[in-house]
């Protein structure tokens, strides 16, 4: 059975159709890169799997463990072990990042008949995964993203992540706007998690990320639809002749 | 358009005991009579509207009862005293029905060792510092029993923070008039909360008056903490009168009442003095909170600053009105303000005005108002993140008042008003209707 898929979806936000008849499958122990120019529908796969109520699911499936994903509400998603790294993580000033890490952690637990984190144990867990991404541990006391770099809050995107431990994450475009060394920081949070039982999908724009997260398959998206799959070797061939050539060769 | 009877009031004002506010009653019974209670086509009650207010002072005032010298509160009445009094460690004050029993004060003597003196009114004589200019302070006076006095030495220096509450309840009388006036001496320091509970499912209308005077070099820390029955009324009036370099800053929660209307006047005499005010407003049901400001920078330098936050839900309807005034010559006037709404449900109103009024030259001011919905983005955020939708609304709204609690004066009431803040969300959230 494969951890994730989705056949044949179709989604609109507004009037537009975004999604047009998308399928993909991923087994765990995968990584995934799904590449694609800027309106290819990237962001929008990622928000409809974490459950985005703008996005309108109009045709098609998603099933995640053999379940249907698009029955459950986004927070029983992240319940079950979806996560989403937010391209553009949202600022809640007066929300406690420690706060949020550990009410995030513990519904999950409960979700799990599993009792809640001590207190002791988390701030020591987030204090050395905070140590491995290179953050600050004052983050932890800050406001959710308040007042966070753009760098800054990708890390507390990925911070989350390891925290949460999911079986499923969405990386979108997290790479993004980052410096050598953030990128870098944020690579080694990714490389960390891979493991047998955990699938990955790293959405991105641009090869770059893929030199430090090596990826099992390549996707390229455009238009609404996975065009073209195929192993690392197909970013750099992206890289090396542009989004032009799989849109020609889309069209062909 | 309903109006008080204004022979019935003119009775009860004389049939009550001959003492030395009797002519402060009578004048103030003169000033009244030209206005009556304000109405909806007055601009400053245009949102506001006391016609069950009058209804209910004209049956009060017809029942020929206003005289009751003693104010034994109900068991009721005692539990709800207790669970603020116990709450918030502080030297308590409870003025019940409008009267105040300063005899049996608990702590009285350990205040007055501290430069802290509580009289009655009556006994102090000084009837003429009893302010009756407008028409809901005059019939606060020509009804008024008797007030408090206090006063702050410039060596005061108590250990608690000097608190007053204000209970009322239905069964005892429907209609009640408090008033303090306070002053706090040249360099004295003091915090002073005053907090309003009431009990009983009957109307209630409940009518306040504080006089503020701060004077050179003093600093007042002040919180308001209005918890009353859904079934009652208050008008309340804090006036404030700053003198040089003094320093008041002032914080009011609005958590209970039907129909609740704060007026802050805060009058900056003298240079040098600085003013904040900030307010939070939870309002569900059909509760409605009207909250009016007014500072009068009237020489310069001085600072103002102003923020209230309002958290509505229902068919809750809140009024903010904020006025700053720089007069002519106040130069160095720094003025903000600032009223910022969140609305949980499309039937809940706000009517929000900052303004600013300026006559000087050499001022910095800056108002501003939003009225808004929770942010759809940062519900998600926080869902995606396991966050139930009830619990995402909670911490979201919370943070939306987190300034405001964070801004509050006196250490001492923060644990309570936090705890209020959090029930009273919890009933926003799922849609008690009350």
């Amino acid at each position: 059975m494969n951890m994730l898929e989705i056949n044949n979806l179709k989604t609109t936000v507004g009037d537009a159709e975004i999604l047009k008849g998308l399928s993909l499958k991923v087994n765990a122990g995968e990584v995934h890169a799904i590449m694609g120019p800027n309106g290819s529908g990237k962001s929008t796969l990622a928000l409809v799997i974490a459950g985005h109520d703008d996005y309108v699911v109009t045709d098609g499936t998603v099933q995640y463990d053999g379940q249907d994903l698009l029955e459950l509400t986004p927070e029983e998603r992240a319940r079950t072990g979806v996560f989403l790294g937010f391209q553009y993580p949202v600022e809640i000033p007066g929300v406690n990042n420690a706060y949020l890490l550990k009410a995030a952690i513990n519904a999950k637990r409960r979700h799990e008949g599993r009792s809640e984190v001590d207190a002791f144990e988390f701030l020591q867990l987030a204090r050395e995964k905070m140590k491995d991404l290179d953050m600050d541990p004052s983050f932890l006391n800050r406001g959710v993203n308040e007042g966070f770099s753009g760098g800054e809050k990708k890390r507390n995107e990925i911070l989350q992540m390891v925290m949460l431990e999911p079986r499923l994450a969405i990386l979108d475009e997290t790479d993004s706007g980052l410096d050598i060394d953030a990128l870098k920081a944020v690579a080694k949070g990714i490389n960390a998690m891979r493991s047998p039982d955990r699938a990955i999908i790293v959405i991105t724009h641009y090869q770059r990320l893929l030199d430090y997260v090596e990826p099992d398959f390549v996707h390229v998206l455009s238009e609404g639809r996975i065009v073209r799959s195929g192993d690392k070797t197909l970013a750099q061939q992206l890289e090396d002749k542009g989004y032009d050539w799989v849109r020609e060769a889309a069209s062909a | 358009m309903i109006a008080i009877a204004h022979e019935l009031l003119e009775a009860a004002v004389r049939r009550m005991p001959e003492d030395a506010l009797t002519p402060a009653r009578k004048a103030a019974l003169a000033h009244f009579a030209t206005s009556g209670f304000p109405t909806v086509s007055d601009e400053d009650w245009k949102y506001t509207n006391l016609r069950h207010a009058v209804e209910l002072s004209n049956t009060w005032l017809g029942n020929d009862i206003v005289a009751s010298p003693e104010s034994n509160l109900t068991a009721a009445a005692e539990e709800a005293v207790k669970a603020i009094t116990e709450s918030i460690d502080a030297y308590w004050i409870v003025v019940a029905n409008g009267i105040a029993t300063v005899d049996t004060m608990p702590g009285a003597n350990d205040l007055r060792s501290n430069g802290v003196s509580i009289t009655k009114l009556s006994q102090n004589g000084d009837v003429a510092a009893i302010i009756a200019n407008d028409p809901m302070t005059s019939f606060n006076a020509a009804l008024l029993q008797d007030g408090l006095r206090v006063r702050v030495q410039p060596s005061a220096n108590p250990s608690k923070p000097l608190a007053f509450l204000f209970v009322d309840e239905a069964t005892q009388g429907d209609l009640s008039q408090a008033r303090l006036i306070i002053d706090v001496d040249a360099g004295a320091t003091i915090d002073i909360i005053e907090a309003h509970v009431s009990v009983g499912s009957d109307p209630q209308f409940a009518n306040t008056v504080i006089q503020l005077r701060v004077a050179d070099g003093a600093r007042v820390g002040f919180v308001r903490i209005q918890e009353r029955a859904d079934s009652h009324m208050q008008v309340g009036k804090l006036i404030a009168d700053l003198r040089r370099d003094a320093y008041f800053d002032y914080a009011s929660f609005d958590f209970g009442g039907s129909l609740i209307r704060n007026d802050v006047a805060v009058n900056i005499m003298e240079p040098g003095a600085s003013v904040n005010l900030n307010g939070l407003y939870l309002a569900s049901g059909k509760q409605h909170i009207d909250n009016h400001t007014r500072i009068d920078h009237r020489v310069g330098p001085s600072q103002s600053r102003e923020e209230y936050r309002g958290i509505l839900g229902g068919r809750s309807r809140c009024v903010f009105n904020g006025k700053a005034i720089v007069h002519k010559g106040a130069d160095g006037t720094d003025a903000e303000q600032s009223n910022h709404n969140l609305l949980l449900s499309e039937t809940a109103e706000i009517d929000t005005k900052p303004e600013l009024e300026i006559y000087a030259e050499d001022v910095k001011c800056a108002h501003g108002a939003t009225v808004g919905q929770l942010d759809n983005s940062a519900l998600f955020y926080l869902r995606s993140r396991g966050l139930d939708r009830d619990a995402a609304v909670q911490l979201l709204t919370r943070a939306f008042a987190a300034r405001i609690l964070a801004a509050a004066p006196i250490a001492e009431t923060h644990a309570y008003i936090a705890q209020k803040t959090d029930q009273r969300l919890d009933a926003l959230i799922h849609g008690d209707s009350q």
